[in-house]
Formats: structure tokens, sequence, C-alpha cells
């Protein structure tokens, strides 16, 4: 098969020394920056722009793309051993992982997030390798119309997020909307809620936002327990996941897979949403839901394994379309122009050695990241044993790093002690951050494809739920009311229960 | 009229403050528009108005059914971990990286459980020399590392 | 008035002092916008071309926000001593200025123009599907079908809006703009068909045009763009004297002494020139200038800021 002879040919890129050599510089990087808070790909990558104006073009790609899905595996560290989320998922690996580190089961949750991350990096690599071109073209079949139904269908999915009060969650969704709305208003231009701060004119970011309300809220949180000292009371039984822990995670590691390899080839946001919906979708078929955001390894699994099957298949739209799905594919873009290649769908054809071997490179790297991440492990739980009144300090130090690098402004961190402060009273008002960080992300995402579809076909609503013109968009919503109905209905059977109960 | 569960109706009173924030600053700042044209306006007013019903559901509920009380805030941590994290970022610019990462550990720590003198100076040491040597020569990131008024830093 | 004078010289002797040892420290290079934008990467380019010439470390500082503003107002603010530099771009100096409500700075008095960088045309690329094979052709449908086409841009008040709104102006037809975030998702949905022409800069819009993805009708400027030597310029399909450019250069806060403004412009351009730094902007479709020395890159700047006053006033594109 064809197929086969070009990831043979791939295979040979790959693993030629020079290539080998900077993928495991990526994946290395990757996992450095991945781990620190608040320091993202893309920063990193800018900075080594220049280094790669002196490589071979191939080389230079593999080692971007390894610090970009390096980067990915190295993120839900954070998210399980200290609550941070560095970026938008592992806000859903904190729910879970971070209770099973405090469980004492920080070991198996750090591997399964990282055998799910393999499985999907590998599955992921496949589907770019066999159906790109068509994955693409199914790609640009999402218009403003079916974009705004997929939000829609994400924000009814972010109530799940929640295990606790519905309403409130609903509440704290609707919240983060509207605090992603604050910045310059896309279709207008006009500055939306910025009270004459020059800070606020592109909004908030999403790190900023993460940040403070998990991790500046959870280190107060833990301080103000006056008795313990500890925050990991839990025993570390073991490092690796138990025979149960695997039986659990197979199939969500399989599904998560399957809706991030879906969701990442969308370039307008889908990557985003793909750990949240297999959050949602793990909660929905689970048979123990109570379990979930007190430590279920389902919660870890499936979120994981999308994640990593989205970054993956982000590279889509990139490679065959020359569309950037998000920052970094933006970056690499910059990166590839600089050495003269023009991304787009003749790179298949004219630079079969670029396009392959960086395949085979993704299938490489992820080896490696699994292989460097297992024995990581051990030392990250070492880490756990270090006392809080030592650990806290660094913490805060690092997420001081993080933000301040943004973009190199206090006001950065002034906003993270806002949002800190504002976490700390939403948790003693039990609401969640989860839901709310969700709307936060797909506020403007919503308002911005709503209008547009608004303006495309001048002002006729109906492209949202023309069943004949948009089937995609109508099945959205579709879905997105039968999950509401699902979600709604045992609780107003458990309403019921309760009047009963009371009278 | 009891308030049977404290801790929902102060969450409601939130829900609907930022609600009413948002209804009111959109419609006096902002261009509506029509359903066909939305202003810059139109969005977050009609959010807005849906987190004030919300917020009054949850308000409702918290006067029918009975909830528990709201934890006791401690407001010395929290003041003390918001002041290092500002203290941070604003001492930055004109004490460099080590000036703001000594300050930031200092106040951080008299959040916790105890304050031991050398214990927390040796922490600060610690995470300065790391922060120079990751994030300063490794990955290049732009933070300066003496005080503004020293002109030609010697350390890079 | 002899006081004034005493002043003055003092100053001059004090900045020329001051320029002796200059650079005695590192400098800071400062980019108003993310990293890894085309503005970003040309800063990258020439900061290792600076560090060698000038003995000092010129460290590269992204200070995104507000349109570029927070950036352009870094150094507008900065002390005007050599150490702090920064790219000023069409967006920061010539239509931000007219387009938003208030700009912290004054695009001309604050700064001292250093060199121009770079200059890309816009190209108005057009959906395959759609029967116009140029900008006669494109008008004629234009005004068959009011109001039924749409063009797309990166953002409201971006060079391709206001090209667009330009265009609608000079023919006389209407079109409704749809505004992006960021030129790929509009690309996105040009390639889908879903609006039908953009006004891309020719960076971006090479690759494409040679892949025969879209259609390009004609480029912005008065002179044809070398990359893509057959295409005609709007100037010569009917629209006399179309001339839109998006640029960026590096500038510094004013008053910069004089010898240090010569030094920089001179490194700058010696950093242009050199075939590395040539070949790379080349590549991503990005020219040079014909603008070389500080005083025809102020001049520059003072034009582009009085066409785009009148551009912006007349597209409606200023917010309330």
């Amino acid at each position: 098969m064809e197929v086969f002879d070009n990831l043979w040919l791939g295979v040979q890129v790959a693993f030629s020394w020079q290539n080998f050599f900077y993928c495991l510089v990526g994946v290395l990087l990757g996992t450095l920056i991945g781990v620190l808070p608040g320091i993202g790909p893309v920063p990193t990558i800018a900075m080594l722009l220049p280094i790669t104006f002196n490589l071979d073009p191939i080389a230079a790609l593999i080692m971007l793309s390894g610090i970009y899905y390096g980067s990915q595996y190295g993120g839900s560290t954070t998210a399980i051993l200290v609550n941070l989320p560095g970026e938008a998922a592992s806000v859903v690996t904190v729910l879970d992982g971070h209770q099973m580190a405090r469980q004492g089961r920080a070991g198996p949750a750090l591997a399964i997030a990282a055998i799910g991350s393999f499985f999907a990096g590998c599955v992921a690599t496949l589907v770019i390798a066999t159906a790109a071109p068509p994955l693409a073209e199914v790609a640009l079949k999402f218009g403003p119309a079916e974009y705004f139904s997929l939000m829609v269908l994400g924000l009814v999915a972010a109530t799940v997020l929640a295990h606790g009060s519905l309403l409130k969650a609903i509440a704290m969704v609707v919240l983060g909307l509207l605090l992603g709305l604050i910045g310059t208003d896309v279709n207008s231009g006009v500055l939306r809620f910025t009270f004459e701060v020059p800070d606020l004119a592109d909004g908030i970011g999403f790190v900023i936002v993460a940040m403070g309300m998990f991790g500046v809220t959870e280190i107060v949180a833990n301080l103000e327990q006056k008795g313990e000292r500890e925050v990991f009371l839990g025993k570390v039984k073991h490092l690796f996941p138990s025979k149960e822990d695997l039986k659990r995670s197979w199939a969500p590691i399989l599904r998560g897979t399957a809706l991030g390899s879906f969701l990442g080839i969308l370039p307008g946001g889908g990557a985003l949403l793909s750990s949240f919906a297999a959050y949602t979708v793990e909660k929905k078929v689970s048979k123990h839901p109570e379990q979930f955001g007190k430590g279920a390894i389902e919660g870890v699994a499936g979120p994981e394994s999308a994640n990593n099957a989205g970054a993956q298949t982000s590279f889509i739209p990139m490679l065959t379309l020359g569309i950037p799905g998000n920052a970094v594919m933006a970056l690499m873009i910059g990166a590839l122009m600089i050495q003269g290649i023009a991304p787009g769908p003749q790179v298949m054809t004219d630079k079969p050695q670029l396009f392959w071997g960086l395949i085979a490179s993704m299938w490489l790297g992820n080896a490696m990241l699994v292989i460097l991440n297992l024995p990581l492990i051990g030392i990250w739980i070492k880490l756990l044993q270090v006392p809080y009144r030592f650990l806290f300090p660094s913490i805060l130090i690092f997420m001081n790093v993080g933000v301040f690098s943004l973009s190199n402004n206090p006001w950065d961190c002034l906003m993270m002690t806002v949002f800190g402060v504002f976490g700390y009273v939403c948790v003693k008002l039990e609401c969640e951050p989860a839901p709310l960080i969700l709307g936060f992300i797909l506020g403007p995402l919503m308002e911005e494809n709503l209008r547009r579809a608004m303006l495309l076909s001048r002002g006729d609503a109906t492209v949202f739920f023309n069943p004949v013109d948009k089937p995609i968009s109508f099945s959205f919503l579709l879905a997105a009311l039968a999950l509401l109905a699902v979600i709604a209905l045992p609780n107003i059977r458990k309403k019921r229960e309760e009047v009963f109960v009371e009278e | 009229m009891r308030i049977r569960s404290p801790r929902d109706f102060w969450a409601g009173v939130m829900f609907i403050a930022f609600g009413a924030f948002f209804v009111a600053w959109s419609f006096t700042h902002y261009a509506m528009g029509s359903a066909l044209r939305m202003g810059p306006g139109y969005f977050p007013a009609l959010l807005g108005g849906l987190l004030v019903f919300l917020g009054l559901l949850v308000m409702a509920k918290a006067l029918a059914l009975d909830g528990p009380k709201i934890a006791a805030f401690h407001f010395r941590p929290l003041l003390l971990v918001s002041l290092s994290v500002v203290a941070y970022g604003y001492l930055m610019k004109p004490g460099g990286l080590a000036v703001a990462t000594i300050a930031a550990v200092f106040i951080g720590a008299l959040a916790g459980h105890e304050f031991k003198w050398k214990e927390v100076a040796v922490v600060a040491l610690v995470l300065v020399i790391f922060s120079w040597l990751v994030f300063v020569r490794g990955l290049t990131l732009p933070f300066p590392m003496c005080p503004q008024f020293i002109d030609n830093c010697p350390i890079r | 008035m002899i006081r004034l004078l005493a002043a003055a010289a003092l100053i001059a002797t004090a900045s020329s002092l001051q320029a002796q040892a200059w650079p005695a420290k590192p400098l800071r290079f400062v980019v108003p916008y993310p990293p890894g934008g085309p503005v970003d990467v040309s800063a990258r380019l020439l900061a290792p071309k600076l560090q060698a010439a000038l003995g000092q470390p010129v460290v590269v500082e992204n200070k995104p926000g507000a349109g570029g503003n927070l950036g352009a107002d870094v150094v507008a603010k900065s002390a005007p001593d050599g150490y702090t530099i920064g790219m000023g771009a069409i967006a920061t100096h010539a239509i931000n200025p007219s387009l938003m409500a208030s700009v912290p700075y004054d695009p001309l008095r604050d700064f001292t123009h250093l060199a121009l960088v770079v200059q890309v045309p816009n190209v108005l690329v057009v959906h395959n599907d759609v029967p116009a094979k140029s900008v006669a052709e494109l008008v004629a449908l234009a005004k068959t079908r009011p109001g039924k086409l749409d063009f797309a841009s990166g953002s409201t008040g971006s060079t391709g809006h206001l090209a667009g709104e330009l265009f609608k102006q000079m023919t006389g037809t209407y079109m409704v703009h749809i505004p992006y975030k960021g030129a790929a998702p509009a690309v996105a949905d040009l390639l889908a068909g879903r609006v039908q022409l953009m006004f891309d800069n020719l960076a971006s819009a090479l690759p494409r045009v040679k892949a025969g993805q879209v259609r390009a009708l004609a480029v912005t400027t008065l002179k044809r763009a070398p990359a893509l030597p057959d295409l005609p310029t709007l100037d010569e399909s009917g629209l006399k004297g179309f001339d839109m450019t998006t640029w960026w250069g590096v500038m510094a806060p004013a008053p910069l002494p004089a010898d240090i403004t010569a030094r920089l412009n001179a490194e700058v351009l010696k950093a242009m020139d050199e075939p590395d730094v040539k070949t790379r902007l080349r590549a991503m479709g990005m020219e040079g200038s014909a603008v070389r020395s500080p005083a025809q890159f102020s001049a520059f700047v003072a034009a582009e800021a009085k066409l785009y006053a009148r551009l912006v006033k007349a597209s409606g594109a200023k917010p309330d």
C-alpha cells in the first residue's frame, strides 16, 4: 500500500541521527516548559525560531512539533501534582487528577495520563497518515453557524464539569461567558468593559484566570487549614496503575482518542473542546458519576487522551490547507515560510520527505515521551513529599514567572491576584471554577461566530437549525438539546424525591 | 422570609450583582443593534439578563431549602498570598528578578503556618538561582537581573 | 533666549557624551505583538545582526496588547538614550490613531523613526468559484448583485478591511465586510467559499495563489509585486491611484541624539542588506523599501497617518 511506502520513507527520515536528535531535544524542552506552569509552547517556539533558521527545514519542524506535543504531555504533570492548569486542556485534568494526588495516587494518575497520551498520539498519527486530505475537507465544512452550534453543545456539556449544584454551574458558565467578552469586540472594534484600562483592551488571558482561580485559590485554601500542615495526606501506595485502574481506563482512553482526533481537525477552536468533551462523555457513561471530581481515574484517562489526540490532529489543517488552528500552528507556518516552504496541499506531493518525516517523528516523539515520563513519575512523587511550607512559595514563584512572561506586564500578576481572590470567594460559596473557565474560553468564540453567521446570512436565523442546508449545525443543536434533557432529568427526579422526603 | 441556605443565598446575590452590572453597563455604554445586526451591547446584555435570572433562581432555592453556612474566611493567607503575587509583578522592573523573587517568597511564606527566617532565606535563594538558570539563561526570558538603577548589569 | 540656547547646548554635549560610550549596556527591542507574527519574526531576524554590530546584547521583548498600542507606548515613554528601540507598524502608527478613541502617544512627535524595514502589498484574492477573472469583471459582478458579495478581513480597521472599503468607494459597489479574529479563520472561510473575496497580505496569499487554492485578481500597490509579476495592479485595472501597503520599521523614543539615530539607521539597513536576512524576508513575501533615511521614514509615517485618517473616516470603521 502506498501509505506504508510513504510511512517507510518517513521513518527513514525521522530516524536519521540528526532528526532523531532534534526530536529528542524538542520533546525534552516541551516536557520542561509543559511542567513549568504558565510558560506555554508559544513563547518557547518563538524564541527558538532564530535557531531554526540555520537548521534543515525537516529538523526544524520536527523539533518545533516535539516542543508542542511535549508541552501537552508536561502540562498534565503540574495539573495533577499542584492543581495548576497551565493550559486549557489541563483544567479538566485538575478536577480528578489532583484529587487522586491528594489521596496518594499521583503515580497512577500520572502514569495513566502518559499511557493514554501515548496511545492517543499513536492513533492520531495514523489518522494523519491515512486520512489527512479528506479530513481537511471536513474541517472546511465548519463555518460560523457550525462553530456556534458546536459551542452551544460544549456549553451544555460544561455544566457536567461541576459535581455540586447544577444551577450554580450554569450560572458560572454564563458568568464565564461574560468575563470572556471583556476586551475589543471583533465585529465593531469597540472596547467593552475595559474601563479605560489599556491593559484590558485584548481581554484577560486564559492562563491568568485559570492560574488565579485554581492555583492561587488552592494555596490560600490549603494554608487556611489550621491543624493540617501537610496537604498530601494519603500515603503513596504505588507508582503505577493497578489492574483495576487499567481495567477502568482502557475504554475512556479509546473514547477520548476518538473524540480528540475528530475535534482536533477543526481549526476554529475544536481542539480546545476535546478534553472538556471527553470528560463530559466519561461522566455521563460512567456507572459511578458521583466519583467524578473526587479522584476518578476515568476523568484523567479520557481527557488526557483526547487532548493529545487533538494536539496531534490539529496539524491536519496546517499541513493540508495552510490554515493554522492555533497560535503554535501559526508559528510553525512562520518557521516554514522563513525556510521558503509554503504549507498547503502541495507539501504532501512536493515535499514528501517533510510531510512523512514529520508524521513518523510524531510517533517517535510520543514513544520518547512515554519512555521519558514513566521513570520521571518517581521523581515527581518525591516532590510531593517536600514539606508544603517549602512547596507553596516555590509554586507561587513559578506561577509568577509564567504569568509575567506572557507579556512582561505586571498588570497580569495583578489580574491573577484578582482572580485568586474571586476564586476564594467562589470556593466559600461553593461555586466551581471549571464551568466558568470553559465559558470564559468559549464566550468570545461563541459571540463571534453567532454574529458572523448572522452577518453572512443577512440576518436569517434559520442558518443554525435548517436541517437541509446546515445538517451539521442542526445535529449539534439537536445533540445539545438531548444532552440538556439527560442532565436535567435526573436532577428533576432527585428534586422530587427531596421534596417528598421533606414532606 | 428566612435565609435557609446562606451559601446559596450569597452565591445568588453575587450572580445577580454581576448580571445586573453587565446589563446596565451594556445599555448605557454600547450600541444594542438588533437580532439581525447585533451591536456590541447585544450579547452581553442578553447574557447579563440570563445571569440575573439564574441568580434569582439560586436565591429562591436558598430561601426554600436548607443548606450549609458559609465557611469562615481567612483573610491572613488570602491577603499575604495576594500581596506576594502583586509584589513580584511590580518589583520586577524596578528591582530586578532577584529582588522580586526574594520579596515574593518572604511575603508569601508569612502566610504559612510556621515562618523560620533561615529556611525561607534558603528557599528564596534557591528559587533565584533556579529562575536565573532556567528562565533567563535557558529559556532567554527578558527578565532584568539587576535593579533599574544599576546601569550596566553584570549578570545576564 | 540665551538661557534656552545654553540649555540646548548642555543637552547637546550631554547627549554626545552619552553617545561616545553608547552602547554601554544591552538594548531592548520591543515588539508590540505576540511572538511569531511577521513583525516579531523580522525583529528576531534583525536582533542578532544588531547585536553583532553593536557589541551589546539586543533582547527582543514582546509587549502585546491593545492592537499594538501598549508596546508602542512603552517605546514612546522610554528614555531616548538609545537603549530602547521597538517595532512600529502601520497599525500602531498610522491606523490606530485614527481608528481608536484615544491612543496614549503621538505617532509622529513621540518617536524617532529609525528605519523602515518591510513593506508588503495586499493582494485581492477571490474564491475559485467566483466567476470574475479580472477586477473589471468583479466590479461588474458586484454591480449586478449588490450586497450579495462578502469580503473577509483579519479585523475591523485592518489594511484588508480598509482596502475593501476603499475599493467599494472607488468602484461605487456595495459588499458586506465580515471581520474575523486574525487572518487565518478569514482564509478558512474564503477557501470554503463562505466569503467570496479578501484583501490578504502578499506573504500569506502567495502560497495559496501559487497552489491554485484561490485566484488573485490584483495587487494593491502602484508597482507590480516582484513575486507575482504577471498580476496587474489595481491602479492598472481602473482604480487610479490605489496604493496600499502593510509596513513596519524600527523606531525609538524621541528625541534620540542624532549620532545614535544615524548609527542605528545604518546598522539596521546594513542588517537588512545581508543576504541571509534578505532571502528569508523575501521567502515570506516581504520586500525591503525605498524609504531609507530616518527623515524619509518620518515623512512616510506622516503621509500614511494622513492617508488612513481619511480612509478610516470614509470607511465608517471607527467605533462610535
